[in-house]
C-alpha cells in the first residue's frame, strides 16, 4: 500500500511539475532602440522609439498590405498599418514607463510615427512627447510588456541615445536583473496567486534606460 | 471492517486533494500570462528565473520558434533543410504544449470528469491537435491566400473562433456538471441509507461486464435510483448509456472507440479544444506564405500539432492514471468511495466550466497577437 502511495505521489508530483511553471508564449519579439529628446533649454521633451520586429511577426503584420513591388513596401504603403500600430498600442501605454527623480512621467499620444520595411523586418518609429517637459537629475525609462506577450530586448549597438542633451548628461542601460529574495518568493507564488493586468511584476524584466544630468 | 474502510477513504481523500491541486494547477497554468517571465527568452531573464529543467524547456521553446523562420527560408533552396524544419517544428510543438494552454487543461478535466480511459485521452489529444492544425491552415488559406485579408482581419477572425471555442468549453462543462452532479447527488442520498434500492436497477446482462470493472455491478445504478426514485430511474441507464454523448464507459473495447457512439462522445471536447488555432501556427503559415512556401508552412503546422498532441496526450494519460488510482484506493464500488469518485468527477466538471468562463472573460490568455495589429 505504502509503495503504491509513494508511486502515486511521485506520479502526481511529476504531472504537476511541467504545468506548475507556466509562461505566456511571446509571439512578438521587438529589438529596441530609444532616443531621449531634449529641448534647447535642456528640458526633456519626450522619447523617440525605433522598434524592430522579428521577421515572422513582421510577415504577419504585413499580410494583406497592398504594395506595388514585391518584397518592398514604401512608407506611404505602410502608413495605414503604422496608424493601426499606434492606435493598438494606446491600450498598452505604448509599453513605455518613465520616472523623473522618482515621480511618474506622463506621455501624450504618439507623434511622427511611421513604419519602415528593412527586408525582412518592420521597424516602427514613433515619438512619445511628455505631457510636461521635465528637468530631472535622474530619469528612468522602461520598456516592457507587463503580460509578456511581447518580448522586448535592447539593440546591441547604441540602444539608447540622447538627442540635444546638455553636455553633462549621460545615459546607460540596465539589463533585466537577477530577482531579489522578495521577487523570488513572489515568483514561486505565481501559480497559486497569479498576477492581474495591473501588476507591475513584469517590470522586473524590463529594459531600463537610466539618464542622469548632474 | 470499519477501520480499514476509513483508512482507504482517508487515502482516497488525500489523493483527491492532490488531484484537485493538480487540476487547479492545470487551470491556473492555462491562465498564466504572468509566469511569462520564464518565457522572456532573449535576455538573461528567462534563464535566471527558473531552476534547471524548466528554464531550459522555456528557453528551448523560444529558441525553436525563433529558428523556424531561418529553416523555412533555407528550405527554399535546400531540400534537406526540410528535415531540419520538420524536426524543429515537432520539438517546438512538444515544448510549446508544456506551457499553458487550455487544451491540455480542458482535455484532462474532461477525462477525469467523464472517467474516460487513457486510450481515449490519447486519441482526443491527437484528434484535437489535428483539428487545430486544420483550422489554422484553413484560416490562412481562406483569409490570407484567397482573400488577401490583413493581419487585423485575421486577428479578428481568430478572436471570433476563440470566443466560440471558449463558449463550447463552458457548455461542455455545464453538461458534464449536470450529469455528474446528479450522480453525485444520487450517491450522496444513497449514503444516507437506502441500500434496498440497490436491487432496483440491476444492469442488463449484456452490460454486467462493463459495470463490474468499476462499480462492482450495481452500486452506481442503485444509488442513482435511490436518489432519484422512480422518476429518475432512467438516469441510471442514461448515465451509463454508451450511445449517449456523455455516458461513461469504464473500459471500452478498442472496437468501441472507433464506433460512432464512441467518437461522438469525445467530439464536442475535440471541437472545443481544437477549434482555436495556435497563434504560432498562424504566424508561421503567413510567414511561409510571404516566402512563397505556403505548403512548407502547412507541413510545419501539422508537425507542430503532432508535437503538441504528444505532450497533451502524456499529461492526459497522467490525469487518467491518477484518477483510476484514486478510484482503486477509494474502493469505488463501496458507498463512500463511490461518493468520493462522484465528487471528484463533479469537481472536474466545475473546473471545466470555470476554465471556460475565465477564458471567455479574457482573464486568462496564453497568447495575444493584437498589441500592434489591432
Amino acid at each position: 500500500m505504502t509503495r503504491i502511495r509513494s508511486y502515486l505521489f511521485a506520479m502526481l508530483a511529476w504531472s504537476a511539475f511541467p504545468i506548475a511553471a507556466a509562461e505566456a508564449h511571446p509571439h512578438v519579439w521587438v529589438t529596441l532602440r530609444t532616443e531621449i529628446l531634449y529641448a534647447a533649454d535642456g528640458r526633456v521633451t519626450g522619447v523617440r522609439h525605433a522598434w524592430t520586429f522579428d521577421d515572422m511577426f513582421s510577415a504577419y503584420a504585413l499580410q494583406g498590405t497592398a504594395h506595388a513591388r514585391k518584397g518592398q513596401y514604401t512608407r506611404e504603403e505602410l502608413a495605414p498599418l503604422a496608424q493601426i500600430n499606434v492606435e493598438s498600442l494606446k491600450e498598452y501605454d505604448y509599453f513605455t514607463y518613465a520616472r523623473a527623480d522618482g515621480r511618474k512621467l506622463k506621455f501624450v499620444g504618439p507623434v511622427d510615427y511611421w513604419l519602415e520595411y528593412r527586408n525582412p523586418a518592420l521597424v516602427l518609429h514613433f515619438t512619445l512627447p511628455l505631457q510636461t517637459p521635465a528637468t530631472p537629475k535622474a530619469m528612468q525609462v522602461e520598456v516592457y510588456d507587463p503580460s509578456i506577450f511581447v518580448d522586448f530586448a535592447f539593440a546591441k549597438d547604441e540602444p539608447v541615445s540622447l538627442s540635444g542633451a546638455p553636455p553633462q548628461c549621460g545615459a546607460r542601460i540596465d539589463l533585466p536583473h537577477q530577482p531579489t529574495a522578495a521577487e523570488q518568493a513572489r515568483l514561486s507564488q505565481l501559480d497559486v496567486t497569479p498576477l492581474d493586468a495591473s501588476s507591475t511584476y513584469g517590470e522586473m524584466f524590463a529594459n531600463k534606460m537610466l539618464v542622469t544630468c548632474p | 471492517m470499519r477501520a480499514p474502510l476509513d483508512r482507504s477513504l482517508a487515502q482516497a481523500a488525500v489523493l483527491f486533494a492532490l488531484l484537485a491541486v493538480a487540476l487547479v494547477i492545470f487551470a491556473v497554468t492555462a491562465a498564466d500570462v504572468q509566469a511569462a517571465p520564464f518565457g522572456a527568452p532573449s535576455s538573461t531573464a528567462g534563464a535566471m528565473s527558473q531552476p534547471g529543467v524548466l528554464a531550459w524547456i522555456f528557453a528551448k521553446q523560444s529558441e525553436f520558434y525563433r529558428s523556424l523562420s531561418g529553416v523555412i527560408r533555407a528550405s527554399k533552396d535546400d531540400g534537406t533543410a526540410m528535415w531540419g524544419l520538420l524536426g524543429i517544428s515537432l520539438l517546438y510543438g512538444v515544448f510549446h504544449a508544456v506551457g499553458p494552454g487550455h487544451g491540455k487543461a480542458v482535455i484532462s478535466s474532461y477525462l477525469v470528469a467523464n472517467a474516460e480511459t487513457w486510450r481515449r485521452g490519447v486519441i482526443l489529444s491527437f484528434v484535437s491537435a489535428a483539428l487545430q492544425s486544420v483550422v489554422a491552415v484553413l484560416i490562412v488559406a481562406v483569409a490570407a491566400l484567397a482573400l488577401g485579408a490583413t493581419a487585423k482581419a485575421i486577428g479578428a477572425t481568430v478572436h471570433v473562433v476563440e470566443i466560440v471555442s471558449y463558449g463550447l468549453v463552458i457548455l461542455i462543462g455545464l453538461r458534464l456538471f449536470v450529469v455528474k452532479g446528479r450522480s453525485f447527488l444520487g450517491a450522496c442520498l444513497a449514503r444516507q441509507g437506502r441500500p434496498q434500492a440497490l436491487a432496483l436497477s440491476m444492469p442488463s446482462p449484456g452490460r454486467i461486464g462493463l459495470f463490474q470493472r468499476y462499480d462492482r455491478g450495481t452500486a452506481a445504478c442503485g444509488e442513482c435510483a435511490a436518489g432519484g426514485g422512480h422518476s429518475h430511474g432512467f438516469r441510471c441507464h442514461g448515465d451509463h448509456d454508451h450511445d449517449s454523448a456523455w455516458g461513461h464507459a469504464h473500459g471500452p473495447e478498442p472496437a468501441e472507440l472507433a464506433g460512432t457512439g464512441g467518437w461522438r462522445r469525445g467530439l464536442s471536447a475535440v471541437i472545443a479544444v481544437g477549434l482555436r488555432p495556435c497563434s504560432g501556427a498562424i504566424i508561421v503559415l503567413i510567414f511561409a506564405l510571404a516566402q512563397d512556401l505556403f505548403w512548407t508552412g502547412v507541413g510545419a503546422t501539422f508537425v507542430m500539432g503532432l508535437g503538441t498532441a504528444m505532450t497533451v496526450a502524456a499529461i492526459a494519460t497522467i490525469a487518467v492514471m491518477v484518477r483510476e488510482s484514486a478510484s482503486r484506493l477509494a474502493n469505488a464500488g463501496s458507498g463512500p468511495g463511490l461518493l468520493m469518485m462522484r465528487a471528484i468527477e463533479t469537481g472536474a466538471s466545475v473546473l471545466v466550466v470555470v476554465l471556460g468562463a475565465l477564458l471567455l472573460a479574457g482573464y486568462m490568455a496564453s497568447e495575444q497577437l493584437w498589441m500592434f495589429t489591432g
